[in-house]
């Protein structure tokens, strides 16, 4: 084999690189099914008889066959067609014979460069893959230069890929994007999220998941409201059977009154992650939606767009409202009881001023109960699966958020006050870096809501009534903080790991900008852009793009045309031609002949063309290396080759 | 014009048999106002070439036989006291001649070495802070033994660099050997040889060769070979802008005797091996095999 020893090494490198960040995304057998394949080829640079014969690679191709095959998932898809490139690759390394070969090792290892873009986007995979396709083109320049030293080869790819980098972005920002058709969307069956659901039973779960993900982003224009106002509203549930909580669909789309907004907006910009559901959590109470928003009767955002596409929403809310009356379905709904209630909970109700006074003293009788009683607040409460609200309010006496919410509903529909749980997150982290809030998983809460007379819809959160000494000790103090349960000075303690917390921050606001000015990035992003530059229509856009070109292409041929030497002569071209005619009779001209000597070959060659081909290289050599010719000197020698008759 | 080399070249065909090309070497490096090395081992006529040279241009003719322990007294000249003139005079050496031949130069110390190769690339000399110029034309050639033989000094690297050509003799072939052994002594040939290109028209002849134009493509030629020694890992070092300026004057004058008046690839390739070879790797003398590489992997167009 003819291949230096010193490019397959590099290329056998930047394909391990490759392929490093999928073992993440592709199942254990095809990696590993990969990565053999690969360490075999390793072995081969240095024992080249131990690489297998036509016969082995036959086998081993049936093998990743039915590898792919056993895995039940055809060759369409974002995951199958990853498979089939990591298995078609695997096995073409072991196949190189020439150097054709090369290069499609290198094509297809750009491809599954690309696929790994397919999985994440994030600027750490952004980098990664620019570096391994840095090496990559590394391995292209070492084939094609006569030099084999790794470092100078890495350095030109470099170079290429640093003068391809302003060209790039000028193609990202201006070049129409192109919105993938829906069908393109790959479904991928694995792929669950967590997140709220449309349904709670508060006595199933006996350990809450917390988890770090990221929900939203939140970016204030002015403002950001106090952490006692952080509510994100979510689905709101409002039929029960006695364990479950459900939306009620029906009621969803019903008619009902403008709310009335008094005092101070808030208007915020919301990027909202790639999501299940088409919820958008506004700040309570949104107000003026734009489509693709929608508000529904629960005042809940949805939105008719991709929610598995992350998306940026402009919204307004406003911290006091008045959401006016009530409709009978909407009573009836907010006051629906599974059955009669137990003589125990219409004797707390009782006890509580429940029947005998006005709903705003029974609130704050059930609150101060809370507060007052043995209540806890813990992550990790007993199982209650027979009559939860029940078991919660006179045995276990523990719970988080949804119990809360759950046993204040129902104590209040037991006193004829319209009641329903909202579902949503509460609080956010407020990075100082980029001035936005970041809004996860862990966030997640449920509250109340009650109807009350001249007021509407009123929020109260029952979980914020517990008395802060009875809150677990192993609650993830942020979440604590962000709820407003727990409220601290900053002290000398927590000083020492601030700049820790500073650098996340930081992070945390690269990513957010990442996310939303190249990842989100889309036509209608692009075009807003565009018109804030002045571009607003198709026209200027076409017009920019070609001054841009334009502009880039004179520099180039400025570069270019500044060494006159490098310009083609034509008689070069001429000689070319006649060249490749004298080829098809086999004459091949080395790249070291000159044309005398090539002249010289072919006359022995072909002795009966043997004037032609002496006139030709005189009257080349004479235009090419002479001191002067004459001015139709090109002209004949075009018409020479052109009449010279190659085939014998 | 061209007749006249045409005879030259004939003649001394007569007197060194069966090495026209290495004649015409020779004869181009001269031309091309270089000095010239001849690489070989003793007996094979590399005296002969030179003084049959001498002869045929009518140059007076001086040789120096080097040995391990001349001076460079004995190359330049000295100032010797004059008794009764009370004075000292110069004594010129034997440098001071048009053709000087440099015998088995590498015998010498490196500092007689020196002597000569100062004055050749100078041509001029300078004794107790006086300057004597050397005759014109002025043309040295130097024979040195294969380095591998007892009792020899290489020539550093940098002083190689100072001969435009090396070229090396070899065995006649069969032919020119039988008729060599059944001919006259060549001394005396030699001796009743014709001038056949007086001093003044070899300069004349040498300010044409000047004249020969070499195109924008043939430097681009010249250039990528030069490139290619730099870059190649074929070679310790490349070739340096001397040496590319010895290559086209080679090239010219090679062109010149080949009645073109311009430089073609063809005559670059012709000489690469004598000008480039001793500098691109000195202890080899297969000088052909060393440019081999050059040849085929350097494109024309």
């Amino acid at each position: 084999m003819s291949i230096n020893k010193n490019i397959l090494i590099f290329l056998l490198t930047a394909i391990g690189l490759i392929v490093l960040p999928h073992i993440e995304n592709l199942p254990p057998s095809v990696t590993g099914y990969f990565y053999l394949l690969l360490s075999w080829r390793f072995l081969g640079v240095w024992k080249p008889q131990w690489l297998p014969s036509k016969l082995m690679l036959l086998l081993l191709t049936v093998i990743g066959i039915a590898i792919l095959y056993g895995l039940h998932e055809g060759i369409f898809g974002r995951d199958a067609g990853t498979r089939l490139f990591v298995t078609a690759l695997g096995l073409k390394l072991l196949e190189i014979k020439s150097e054709r070969d090369l290069y499609l090792i290198v094509f297809l290892a750009f491809i599954v460069a690309t696929s790994l873009f397919l999985y994440q986007q994030s600027i750490f995979m952004a980098a990664y893959i620019l570096v391994v396709c840095c090496v990559l083109l590394g391995t292209l320049v070492c084939i094609n230069s006569n030099r084999s030293q790794t470092w100078q080869s890495l350095k030109t790819a470099s170079e290429i890929v640093a003068q391809a980098i302003p060209m790039t972005i000028v193609i990202f920002i201006l070049f129409p994007r192109v919105e993938a058709p829906k069908w393109m969307y790959f479904n991928d069956k694995h792929q669950a999220r967590t997140g709220l659901s449309d349904n709670m039973e508060p006595g199933a779960i006996s350990n809450l998941a917390m988890s770090d993900e990221l929900v939203f982003r939140v970016q204030f224009t002015g403002a950001i409201p106090p952490s006692a106002q952080r509510y994100w509203r979510g689905p709101v549930l409002t039929h029960t059977d006695g364990k479950r909580w459900t939306q009620n669909r029906n009621g969803l789309s019903q008619k009902i009154d403008q709310p009335t907004f008094t005092g101070n907006a808030y208007q915020y910009t919301l990027l909202m992650e790639p999501q299940d559901k088409n919820w958008v959590f506004a700040l309570d109470l949104p107000a003026e939606v734009a489509a693709p928003l929608r508000r529904n009767s629960h005042y809940q955002l949805v939105t008719s767009a991709n929610p598995d596409k992350r998306t940026e929403y402009h919204i307004t809310s406003y911290p006091t409202y008045n959401t006016g009356t009530i409709t009978k379905d909407e009573y009836q709904e907010a006051t629906q009881l599974p059955g009669p209630a137990s003589a125990n909970v219409t004797q707390l109700v009782q006890r509580l001023h429940g029947f005998d006074r006005s709903p705003d003293i029974f609130i704050n009788q059930l609150l101060n109960h809370f507060k007052t009683e043995d209540f806890y607040y813990t992550l990790t409460p007993p199982l209650m699966q027979e009559n939860p609200i029940e078991q919660f309010l006179f045995e276990s006496h523990r719970g988080f958020c949804e119990h809360y919410a759950t046993a204040f509903v129902y104590l209040m529909r037991v006193a004829h006050i319209p009641a329903r749980v909202v579902t949503g997150y509460q609080g956010g982290e407020l990075n100082q870096i980029g001035n936005f809030l970041d809004i996860k998983q862990a966030y997640a809460h449920a509250w109340a809501e009650v109807w009350l007379d001249q007021r509407g819809w009123v929020r109260v959160d029952p979980t914020a009534a517990i008395a802060p000494e009875r809150i677990e000790q192993n609650i993830n103090i942020d979440q604590q903080i962000a709820r407003g349960i727990i409220s601290f000075t900053p002290n000398t303690a927590l000083a020492a790991v601030d700049w820790l917390k500073n650098a996340r921050q930081l992070w945390g606001n690269v990513d957010y900008q990442w996310q939303r000015w190249v990842i989100n990035y889309d036509n209608k992003n692009q075009s807003q852009f565009l018109s804030s530059l002045g571009i607003s229509d198709l026209k200027t856009m076409i017009y920019w793009m070609a001054d841009i070109i334009g502009v880039i292409t004179a520099v180039l041929c400025w570069l270019l045309l500044r060494n006159p030497s490098k310009t083609v002569d034509p008689a070069v071209l001429a000689y070319q031609r006649f060249c490749k005619k004298l080829a098809k009779n086999g004459l091949i001209k080395k790249p070291g002949e000159g044309a005398k000597d090539f002249a010289f070959r072919a006359k022995r060659q072909l002795p009966e063309q043997a004037t032609g081909i002496e006139h030709i290289t005189q009257l080349f050599i004479k235009l090419h290396y002479g001191k002067q010719h004459g001015k139709n000197d090109l002209q004949q020698l075009n018409r020479m080759v052109a009449a010279f008759k190659g085939k014998r | 014009m061209h007749n006249d080399l045409d005879q030259l070249l004939q003649t001394a065909n007569q007197i060194i048999l069966g090495k026209p090309r290495q004649i015409r070497l020779a004869v181009c490096c001269l031309l091309a106002q270089g000095h010239l090395l001849i690489e070989d081992i003793p007996g094979v006529g590399k005296t002969t070439l030179s003084h049959t040279l001498a002869k045929l241009l009518g140059l007076n003719y001086q040789r120096i036989q080097f040995t391990s322990d001349i001076l460079p007294a004995d190359i330049i000249g000295a100032s010797i006291f004059n008794a009764q003139t009370h004075s000292f005079s110069f004594h010129p050496g034997a440098i001071f001649n048009q053709m000087v031949l440099a015998d088995e130069i590498n015998r010498a110390t490196p500092k007689a070495q020196s002597a000569l190769l100062e004055a050749m690339e100078e041509h001029q000399v300078t004794v107790e802070g006086k300057t004597y110029p050397l005759p014109a034309p002025f043309f040295v050639i130097a024979t040195q033994n294969p380095s591998h033989q007892i009792g020899t000094f290489p020539l550093p690297e940098s002083q190689l660099d100072r001969f435009l050509m090396r070229i090396e003799l070899g065995y006649p072939d069969h032919r020119a050997e039988k008729a060599l052994l059944s001919g006259q002594r060549r001394h005396d040939l030699i001796d009743s040889l014709p001038v056949k290109l007086p001093p003044e028209r070899l300069q004349q002849l040498q300010k044409a060769v000047t004249r020969v134009h070499a195109s924008d493509a043939l430097l681009d030629y010249c250039l990528a070979i030069i490139n290619y020694t730099r870059s190649s890992p074929d070679y310790h070092c490349g070739l340096s802008p001397r040496a590319g300026l010895a290559l086209l004057t080679a090239a010219k004058a090679w062109a010149f005797m080949n009645q073109r008046d311009a430089v073609i690839p063809e005559d670059v390739q012709a000489v690469l091996a004598a000008v480039a070879g001793h500098r691109l790797r000195s202890g080899n003398t297969n000088s052909e095999a060393i440019v081999q590489p050059i040849l085929s992997n350097v494109a024309v167009l």
